[in-house]
């Protein structure tokens, strides 16, 4: 993981794509075997009876990923703000999520270098989760 | 031009939109807007933070064994447990917005207080869950010197699965 400094981002970069594939066992373990959550998360006709097409992802694995996703694209120094997501649809285990992002802003902010991004996840090129993150930036001088 | 409604029609249609608007969210479920909730203990606990990091391949050496900080998505592991003051409208929901700030990074073991609220409820007619109930909770977490650490706001969208599937058909 390399190291990005505040003066070298421009607004409309763009992260690498990566590509994760989730299914109903890491959803399972990402909550823990013995922690209760959705079922929905480890049984396909439980989710099909949400409405989903078989076992849902958890939304909180998919954020967790975005997270993971912007923290690799800052570097170490960087320091994450925030994350703000919107669910636009359920995505079903074993079907492949393409994670991407581009800066859509930069600012100082209460004397932090905040960098803004864009990120998504794509479900057969549609977008399913799309959000803004805030990672604050160390500055080279 | 569409042919002119006849009284029977607009009846017809009155009726289907009074049944459509009439609200599913009372007094008692807007009452809890606001309301914060007593703050609640919570760990965070090194084998939420080492297992939810090594599932989702987490490399990132701020994370690794013996730095004594946690990944900041270890706040899912406070996520799944029901809000006792949220009001369940309808029987079955789905995560559809969700917000996390960080004012600092965790540490490993550190014991936080959590106060929750209820943040918003609304309802929305149409779309892929019908007449659905979006309920939006806040949570913050503070240190033991009372020092703000992060929160999360979360809106789950509530729905009847077989008035969406009656919907859709």
């Amino acid at each position: 993981m390399s190291q990005r400094y505040f003066e070298d981002v421009k607004i409309d970069d763009e992260l690498d794509p990566i590509e994760k594939l989730p299914t109903a066992d890491l959803a399972t373990d990402f909550f823990g075997r013995d922690n209760p959550t959705n079922p929905a998360f480890a049984d396909a006709e439980a989710g099909k009876r949400l409405g989903v097409g078989g076992a849902l992802v958890p939304g909180m694995l998919k954020i967790a990923w975005m997270t993971q996703y912007v923290s690799d694209w800052a570097g170490p120094a960087a320091s994450l703000q925030g994350i703000r997501v919107a669910y636009r649809r359920p995505d079903v285990a074993d079907r492949p999520l393409t994670l991407s992002g581009r800066v859509v802003d930069k600012r100082e902010e209460a004397g932090k270098h905040i960098v803004e991004l864009e990120v998504a996840t794509l479900a057969g090129g549609e977008p399913s989760v799309r959000g803004n993150v805030q990672v604050e930036l160390p500055k080279r001088s | 031009m569409s042919p002119a409604a006849t009284p029977d029609m607009l009846r017809l249609r009155g009726d289907s939109v009074s049944e459509e608007l009439q609200s599913l969210i009372t007094d008692a479920h807007r009452a809890t807007i606001g309301v914060k909730s007593e703050p609640v203990t919570v760990t965070i606990r090194e084998e939420d933070a080492r297992r939810m990091r090594d599932v989702i391949g987490d490399k990132d050496a701020r994370y690794a064994d013996g730095t004594g900080i946690a990944p900041p998505y270890v706040i899912a592991a406070f996520g799944g447990r029901p809000n006792r003051m949220a009001p369940f409208v309808l029987p079955n929901g789905l995560l559809t917005q969700q917000e996390w700030k960080f004012t600092r990074p965790f540490r490993m073991g550190e014991k936080l207080q959590a106060v929750s609220q209820v943040f918003d409820i609304r309802e929305r007619l149409g779309g892929r869950y019908g007449h659905s109930v979006l309920l939006t909770t806040s949570t913050d977490y503070y240190d033991g010197d009372g020092n703000h650490v992060a929160a999360a706001l979360t809106t789950i969208t509530q729905f009847d699965p077989k008035r969406a599937q009656e919907k859709s058909e």
